[in-house]
């Protein structure tokens, strides 16, 4: 089940302009008025963040998702915001080319949207983050003045770069209306390697092992938990050695036909030496695990997408789950993955551990608050290895506090905040939701 | 107006900070400083402090704060677009001190380093380990780490693998009022603003960088280098789109045209044919697995494109002479002129065949001689433009030849700058690249960082030209 924009945010009504102008122009009207405004792309994020209190305007950029120009032999790509990322991908493909940044609810998902989130998936450990690939950006501030960063060429110092300034601000710097993307070749091949994990320590070898692999993975992923467990994609692979079995590690290898062979190869002996054997998994079991891989984050325990409904205060939604992503160090990913399987036994992971980049799902929400059961001791744990904790998707968003969201302050929140206020003095953009008040 | 007194006490207290010989105060001292690679605009500094850790650029940055005093910083000063001008004097913050790598963590994927490293001595530390870090300015050998950050350096290498922004996971840096921040760091995806991004290639308007933690790249397994020649300069760019086109990324394309091969050839001896318009320099890497093909691949492209010959690398030596050859033309150019102006323009690649014949036409309207090596697989020209300052009216033509290439970059869809910045040289261009608008949300990201435009005022924006500069004469800024 899914819910619409105005059930996750107070919204006093929507308006869907159908060009950056007019879009500009509703922005002014708005900071005339003094009206909080919530920009929404596709809906798959509006539960990211700390929930909006304020009543305000839905800013849709629904209209906002034509490709403006694609020269596809210069693999640059000019789209507007609000185009799908499916849509996007589609057309990219038809020249063999795509943009490696993968997210779920990519057919809801917006080009904007996964801007303004940074949203990331698997792919990011061979490839980047969307901050990557952004070398152009239009955008229309707090007080709806409509500016742009960067171009249209793959190197450009020109001016301030607002494109990364804009990633991650989750819409409270300004509304992106447009983008220019670099783009890359399809790989013509690609395979998934897996391998059980016998406990923490050999996970623990085999990611430090992949340090110094031949091979060079687009995504090293470590899973476990309940969630993994009935995956029928990893039903044949047998546990690396005795034991009950930690998670399953999942490296995906992209190239020529010749070079994943290789790879896999390869691959194969690295891990002998450790004495676990890898799987290759056949094309369509690899297809249905990477779909799985992707959507992870936004799925619940029957693999449907999860949204958040607007919950009455105090009351519990039941099966409902929450969704932390934990940043750590590469090398503090099993540590990490540790503390918060002492945490909450019962929590499912899935680490893009290459980067240190965990998500931890729980089952269902826990009774009794985030802060107090849960959030308040992960964050602490993340803290204690070097890293830092967020809540990515909560289901009860009554007792979300701006630590139980994003953390202790960062060491430069007061800068952000300045920042901030020259692009949103009146504080209308997504007022409230992110790190900074 | 700063009076002797003023600046010998301001000595005084800042020698207090960095010791006796980290302060240099007389005139004479200080010409080293009076410009970076761009040379037709001159100022010295009233001061330079030579700090050796961020605790001392944060009291030397709260010392010029009370005497309200500018700050520039800088690195080695191979910039290129007058970004180190000390326009208007003030103090000038030399981070060549601040040279350690702090921390190599390759389990990690990351290094610390201070801003004063040279970007080759980070290579050369991480040889043997299977790493490196792969942002490569042609500058490498001087150039340093936290000039690269200033100005988001690029290399011959960063067509496959991105500039340095693509490489920066976190930094420490000193505000104007001599806080001390630290964003980003070993752990990606820090939540709020991603002011890393913000910071690189801001050219020190923003912050002082003191210490970087850089991304380390695992070493292609191996390579492939070759040379394919060509005819006509037609063909050599046609060939860059058609390897791009054909979905294959190269780890670098260089172009070099008649003028410089001739250069490099006196210089280097490596056996450029010298009748040939113009060479490419191409380099694939990745899996040995898959390399040979590559190669064959781009060298029939070349072939099909018109190269009259396609040379490979026949072994690291050979490639190493290549590179060198490349990565010093600059070096070569003295054999062809007394001075020389580099251009950094960019267009989208398919546009390199246009704008290589535009650039022709410019050099031949405005009598000036312009040879070209560059970054092609990127669309980052680098036209050289030849001249010698002793002939009247010289500058003025190859800064109206400048003026009019990058004009064309602007009318092409690209950028007057791919690698080394705005800083003074081009702070006129921005007019024609953004709009006022555009202009005024970089001015607010600027007042939110350096509110009285204290650090390295009068660089990247105009807007920054009202704080008490004047162009005296042309080549010459100061202070009033």
């Amino acid at each position: 089940m899914s819910h619409t924009a105005s059930e996750l945010l107070p919204l006093t009504g929507t308006v869907a302009p159908p060009d950056s102008a007019a879009l500009a122009g509703a922005l002014r009207q708005a900071s005339a008025d003094g009206t909080p405004l919530y920009p929404i792309g596709g809906g798959t994020s509006l539960d990211y963040g700390l929930p909006a209190r304020a009543p305000g305007l839905g800013l849709s950029l629904a209209r906002l998702d034509r490709i403006v120009d694609y020269p596809a032999r210069d693999m640059t790509i000019t789209v507007e915001a609000g185009i799908k990322m499916s849509v996007l991908a589609a057309a990219l493909a038809e020249q063999r080319q795509r943009l490696p940044v993968d997210v779920p609810q990519a057919e809801r998902a917006t080009l904007g949207g996964v801007i303004a989130t940074n949203a990331s998936g698997p792919l990011r450990y061979g490839h980047g983050t969307i901050r990557d690939y952004v070398i152009g950006i239009s955008v229309v501030d707090g007080r709806g003045m409509e500016f742009k960063g960067g171009g249209r060429v793959v190197k450009n110092v020109a001016g301030y770069d607002f494109c990364k300034l804009l990633v991650g601000s989750l819409g409270t710097i300004g509304v992106i209306t447009q983008a220019t993307l670099k783009v890359k070749p399809l790989p013509e091949s690609s395979a998934l390697v897996a391998c059980r994990l016998r406990d923490h320590e050999q996970a623990e070898q085999l990611l430090a092992g992949l340090v110094a692999s031949r091979t060079s993975p687009t995504a090293i992923e470590l899973l476990a938990g309940p969630a993994w467990e009935d995956e029928p994609a990893l039903e044949p692979i047998e546990p690396a050695q005795t034991g009950s079995g930690f998670g399953q590690l999942v490296i995906a290898l992209e190239g020529t036909a010749v070079e994943v062979q290789s790879m896999t190869a390869t691959l194969a002996d690295e891990w002998r030496a450790f004495g676990v054997a890898a799987h290759v998994l056949p094309p369509e079991r690899a297809e249905s695990l990477w779909k799985r891989l992707r959507e992870f984050p936004a799925a619940r325990e029957g693999g449907q997408p999860h949204f958040a409904p607007k919950a009455p205060q105090n009351e519990p939604v039941p099966n409902a789950g929450l969704v932390a992503k934990i940043n750590v160090p590469a090398s503090r990913t099993i540590e990490m993955i540790r503390l918060a399987g002492e945490i909450q036994p019962d929590c499912s992971v899935q680490a893009h551990a290459g980067n240190g980049v965990i998500v931890v799902r729980m089952p269902s929400f826990p009774s009794g608050g985030i802060s107090r059961l849960w959030i308040g001791r992960l964050q602490p744990a993340a803290q204690q290895v070097g890293g830092s904790a967020v809540i990515l998707s909560c289901s009860q968003v009554s007792e979300l506090t701006r630590q139980a969201v994003w953390g202790r302050p960062a060491q430069a929140a007061m800068l952000m905040e300045a920042v901030h206020r020259q692009f949103d003095p009146k504080n209308l953009l997504n007022p409230g939701r992110f790190v900074y008040s | 107006m700063r009076s002797p007194t003023t600046l010998a006490s301001l000595a005084d207290e800042l020698r207090a900070i960095v010791g006796q010989s980290g302060v240099l105060h007389a005139g004479s001292d200080l010409l080293v400083f009076e410009c970076d690679g761009y040379q037709i605009e001159k100022n010295s500094p009233d001061i330079a402090a030579f700090p050796r850790s961020t605790d001392e650029v944060a009291r030397v940055v709260r010392a010029a704060a009370r005497y309200e005093i500018p700050i520039v910083p800088r690195g080695a000063g191979t910039s290129l677009a007058g970004g180190c001008l000390p326009v208007g004097g003030g103090l000038m913050i030399v981070l060549t001190r601040m040279k350690r790598i702090l921390e190599i963590n390759l389990r990690d994927r990351y290094a610390v380093v201070e801003p004063g490293v040279v970007n080759a001595w980070l290579n050369q530390a991480l040889a043997g380990t299977g790493y490196h870090y792969a942002p490569d300015p042609s500058s490498q050998g001087a150039c340093t780490i936290g000039g690269n950050v200033a100005t988001n350096s690029g290399g011959p290498h960063t067509l496959k693998y991105g500039v340095t922004v693509n490489h920066v996971l976190g930094l420490e840096a000193v505000l104007a009022d001599g806080r001390v921040i630290q964003c980003g760091g070993p752990a990606e995806d820090s939540p709020g603003l991603d002011l890393v991004g913000a910071l690189v290639g801001s050219e020190g308007t923003l912050a002082i960088v003191a210490k970087i933690w850089v991304r380390l790249t695992r070493n292609p397994q191996g390579c492939r280098t070759m040379l394919a020649v060509y005819d006509t300069i037609d063909e050599a760019t046609d060939t860059i789109s058609q390897i791009i086109g054909a979905g294959i990324i190269p780890a670098a394309i260089e172009m070099m045209d008649q003028g410089i091969i001739a250069a490099v050839e006196q210089a280097y001896h490596f056996g450029f044919p010298l009748d040939a318009q113009a060479v490419l320099l191409i380099e694939v890497d990745g899996l040995e697995a898959g390399l040979d093909a590559q190669r064959d691949v781009v060298a029939e492209l070349c072939r099909q494109c018109g190269a009259r010959n396609v040379q490979f690398a026949a072994d690291a030596t050979e490639r190493q002479l290549l590179w060198k050859s490349r990565k010093q033309a600059f070096g070569a150019i003295g054999r062809l002129s007394p001075n020389y102006c580099t251009q950094d323009g960019v267009v989208p690649r398919t546009k390199l065949p246009h704008i290589l014949r535009r650039i022709l036409a410019i050099g031949e309207k405005h009598r000036v001689r312009i040879v070209n090596v560059f970054h092609a697989g990127d669309g980052n020209i680098h036209p050289i433009i030849l001249y010698d300052e002793r002939e009247p009216g010289a500058i003025e033509r190859v800064l109206q030849a400048s003026g009019e290439i990058l004009d064309e970059c602007i009318h092409c869809g690209g950028s007057v700058t791919g690698e080394h910045g705005i800083g003074v040289e081009k702070i006129r261009y921005m007019a024609k690249m953004f709009t006022a608008d555009d202009l005024a949300a970089m001015e607010h990201l600027r007042t939110a960082f350096n509110p009285e435009n204290r650090l390295n005022p009068c660089k990247m924006l105009p807007t920054a030209g009202g704080c008490g500069m004047e162009q005296i004469r042309p080549g010459r800024r100061a202070a009033l």
